[in-house]
């Protein structure tokens, strides 16, 4: 299941040092740490991770929708080359939202309006960032995406309670491609939902990356799902990108110990080896240990481990392991170079 | 849009029921108001019939009343020379068809439980009789016109100040959500208990310090005497006259409307689609507007209700603090001169304005939230 490679220079959606830091009454909590990320055009990344490990976190940051406790929120995104870090609330809100960006949420089912109709909701993004659509051609558009993503037209003018929990969820991926993002961001756009309607999203989501060539970044903690949807998979750990490799590659052999004993965790089809399970709790991220963060749970740890490990790239995928100092062909990122201490 | 539905079998996973196409706003607004009109007109009879009974001691005042008509009589023949020359049981005969003929044209020679439906029907129907003592302001006893010539005058007071309360209190919590801790926010939430006394304990007080003390504004009344020639004239003599109950009924239940409106505002702000309006790149004051007051305004008039029913209560003591003209002073006066026709007719007023508050209220309910169905009977 491997996209068209990426032709173009650059990529879609490229993070440097982002970091996005929540004040709580405990403490300060490292959601997102110093992540350096890149997805290329028309291709689908799967970031997945336990719970509680910044995968949210991380795609809010992305997209700027942040809380009022936030601590510290720094670093670049660069959308198509564009610094939007930089922009300021209203640009980013006219130019950025919606317009190159659009997120299909978690719960879907509290993701719509409870007093507003479907089409209303589905259309309002043409509305706000095409300024010469008038209301008929929005409404219009909006029968064309139910169309496209499986939705009956006659449920245009409902209310979401009339809908059911995979149709609101349709609804909200219509939501999302209406304005033809650049980059969908999809936060466990299949966790509520039972197993048939599960592969029926994912089926619509295929649809859509072959027929728009948009780029997705899919959070998901089920890995045996997404899998046939990714190109590339990002894995996350206590608010760090641990790995970012091609699927292909990853799937047969991931390269972090963490990503191995992960993998070693999804149950197969075939093949009857005994599922693994990951021993001891990911570390909180009110405190993170300085080193690596996956030290205390790793069969190979050894001295370095101390200290926290830079991207190391391998064969052009990257990997955040001191294991891998000596295959490495380079260091990715801006993680501070000073680790490497020998 | 009503004309989508109906369309063509959805395919697949949708639900069950509604699959035949939701009701249209208008169908669905006129069966909820059918519905609502009907149990509500049983309420005002339940609750008529048994201000009947209470004002009646459940039959005992036609005892009182009987043995007041023949003391009058007595008391009318004694001083009758004639009368008094005739022998005993002539005279306790005379009485007996004297005291026959005036319950009869009172109606009290029949059993209580048929005369308390037939006060009922003459209730509900506005008949209200005649009143015993009270006169209304242009002199008749018909106990519909006392009450009748009042009504404007309370209806002005509580309408106007209703008005205003609801305006001003879903501006200060909007505000109040908006800037949640602020040294504001936690003021109102402070003085939140203030709402526990009712509008003319703070009335007193404003009387005493803007009627008394100031003297900027009047103790009371609706117009000044004599009253203004103009219209226009007129109608800013009684502005002037509303400011202190308007400013006492508003002190009285401000905060606490502000505190919980704006706890409803900070609870639907928190909302996933009020993120995912957000994340669209929704204007600020639209996702105010669209994905924080509309989904919460049912919530807010289901509040505004019940204060409003709750200031319905206290209009007889507010009423007399202010020396207003309108229907709660007429119920204060007639419980004092105990003239139970008034008192009656006051109550089926009260219970009607009642019924047609909440009547007007679920309906503005029903146009805002397009779930409430009632009667619909298809929901699974």
């Amino acid at each position: 299941m491997s996209g068209q490679p990426s032709t173009s220079a650059q990529p879609v959606l490229k993070t440097e040092d982002l970091v996005l830091y929540f004040r709580t009454t405990k403490g300060v909590v490292q959601a997102v740490d110093h992540v350096d990320f890149e997805l290329d055009e028309g291709r689908a990344v799967v970031v997945i991770g336990e719970s509680g490990c910044g995968k949210t976190s991380f795609a809010k940051a992305v997209l700027r929708l942040l809380p009022r406790n936030v601590h510290t929120y720094t670093g670049r995104v660069y959308l198509d080359g564009q610094d939007i870090m930089a922009l300021d609330d209203e640009d980013f809100r006219l130019h950025i939202r919606w317009a190159k960006m659009s997120l299909v949420p978690q719960a879907a089912m509290n993701a719509l309006n409870p007093v507003l109709r479907v089409s209303d909701q589905v259309a309002e993004p043409l509305l706000i960032h095409e300024k010469d659509v008038s209301r008929e051609e929005a409404l219009e558009r909006a029968r064309e995406m139910f169309r496209f993503v499986g939705v009956p037209e006659s449920f245009l003018s409902r209310y979401p309670f009339e809908l059911s929990g995979g149709m609101r969820q349709r609804v909200a991926i219509a939501m999302a491609l209406i304005t033809r993002p650049r980059l969908i961001i999809l936060d466990e756009p299949t966790s509520a939902l039972d197993v048939l309607t599960q592969a029926n999203i994912m089926n619509v989501l295929k649809k859509i990356k072959w027929e728009t060539g948009t780029s997705y970044m899919l959070i998901t903690h089920d890995v045996a799902t997404s899998s046939e949807l990714a190109d590339d998979v990002a894995v996350m750990y206590a608010g760090q990108m641990v790995e970012n490799a091609d699927a292909e590659s990853f799937f047969k052999e991931p390269l972090h110990p963490y990503a191995r004993m992960l993998m070693a965790a999804v149950p197969k089809l075939r093949g009857d080896e005994d599922l693994e399970f990951i021993p001891g709790q990911p570390p909180s991220l009110l405190d993170p240990p300085t080193g690596c963060r996956f030290a205390d749970r790793c069969p190979f740890r050894f001295d370095k481990c101390d200290q926290d490990p830079p991207m190391f790239l391998v064969d052009g995928r990257k990997v955040k392991c001191w294991l891998f100092e000596k295959d490495a062909q380079g260091v990715y990122g801006t993680q501070p170079a000073v680790a490497t201490g020998d | 849009m009503a004309e989508q539905v109906g369309g063509p079998a959805p395919q697949g996973e949708q639900r069950g029921t509604g699959a035949r196409g939701a009701p249209s706003t208008w169908k669905r607004l006129l069966r909820y108001t059918l519905t609502r009109l009907v149990a509500l007109f049983i309420t005002v009879v339940i609750g008529v019939y048994l201000t009947i009974l209470i004002a009646n001691m459940g039959g005992y005042v036609d005892e009182i009343r009987r043995s007041q008509i023949r003391e009058q009589i007595a008391v009318k023949f004694q001083n009758d020379p004639a009368f008094r020359a005739l022998p005993p049981e002539e005279r306790q005969k005379r009485i007996d068809a004297e005291v026959a003929v005036e319950e009869k044209r009172l109606g009290l020679d029949k059993p209580f439980l048929v005369r308390s439906f037939n006060y009922l029907k003459h209730a509900l129907t506005l008949d209200l009789g005649r009143s015993e003592n009270m006169t209304s302001d242009s002199g008749s006893r018909q106990v519909r016109l006392i009450i009748l010539e009042r009504l404007p005058a309370t209806l002005v007071l509580f309408g106007t100040s209703q008005i205003v309360l609801f305006a001003i209190a879903l501006y200060i919590a909007l505000y109040l959500s908006r800037h949640y801790g602020s040294w504001l926010d936690r003021f109102f939430v402070a003085l939140s208990p203030l709402s526990s006394a009712p509008g003319w304990f703070y009335g007193i007080f404003l009387i005493l310090i803007f009627a008394a003390w100031l003297k900027w504004l009047p103790f009371g009344g609706m117009v000044s005497v004599p009253p203004p020639e103009s219209p226009v004239r007129y109608a800013l003599d009684v502005a002037y006259h509303m400011i202190l109950p308007i400013m006492a009924l508003t002190l009285s239940s401000i905060f606490i409307s502000v505190y919980g409106w704006r706890t409803f505002f900070l609870i639907f702000s928190s909302e996933d689609y009020v993120e995912m309006a957000r994340a669209k790149g929704v204007h600020p004051r639209a996702i105010e507007r669209r994905y924080i007051l509309r989904p919460t305004l049912p919530t807010i008039i289901t509040s505004f209700a019940l204060g409003v029913i709750g200031v319905w209560m206290g209009a007889p003591i507010f009423e007399t603090i202010f020396n207003w003209p309108g229907l709660g002073r007429v119920l204060f006066h007639a419980v004092q001169l105990f003239d139970t026709p008034v008192i009656v007719g006051s109550n089926v007023i009260f219970a009607y304005l009642l019924a047609l508050t909440v009547f007007l209220l679920d309906i503005i309910y029903a146009i805002v939230d397009p779930r409430v169905t009632v009667g619909g009977g298809r929901q699974s």
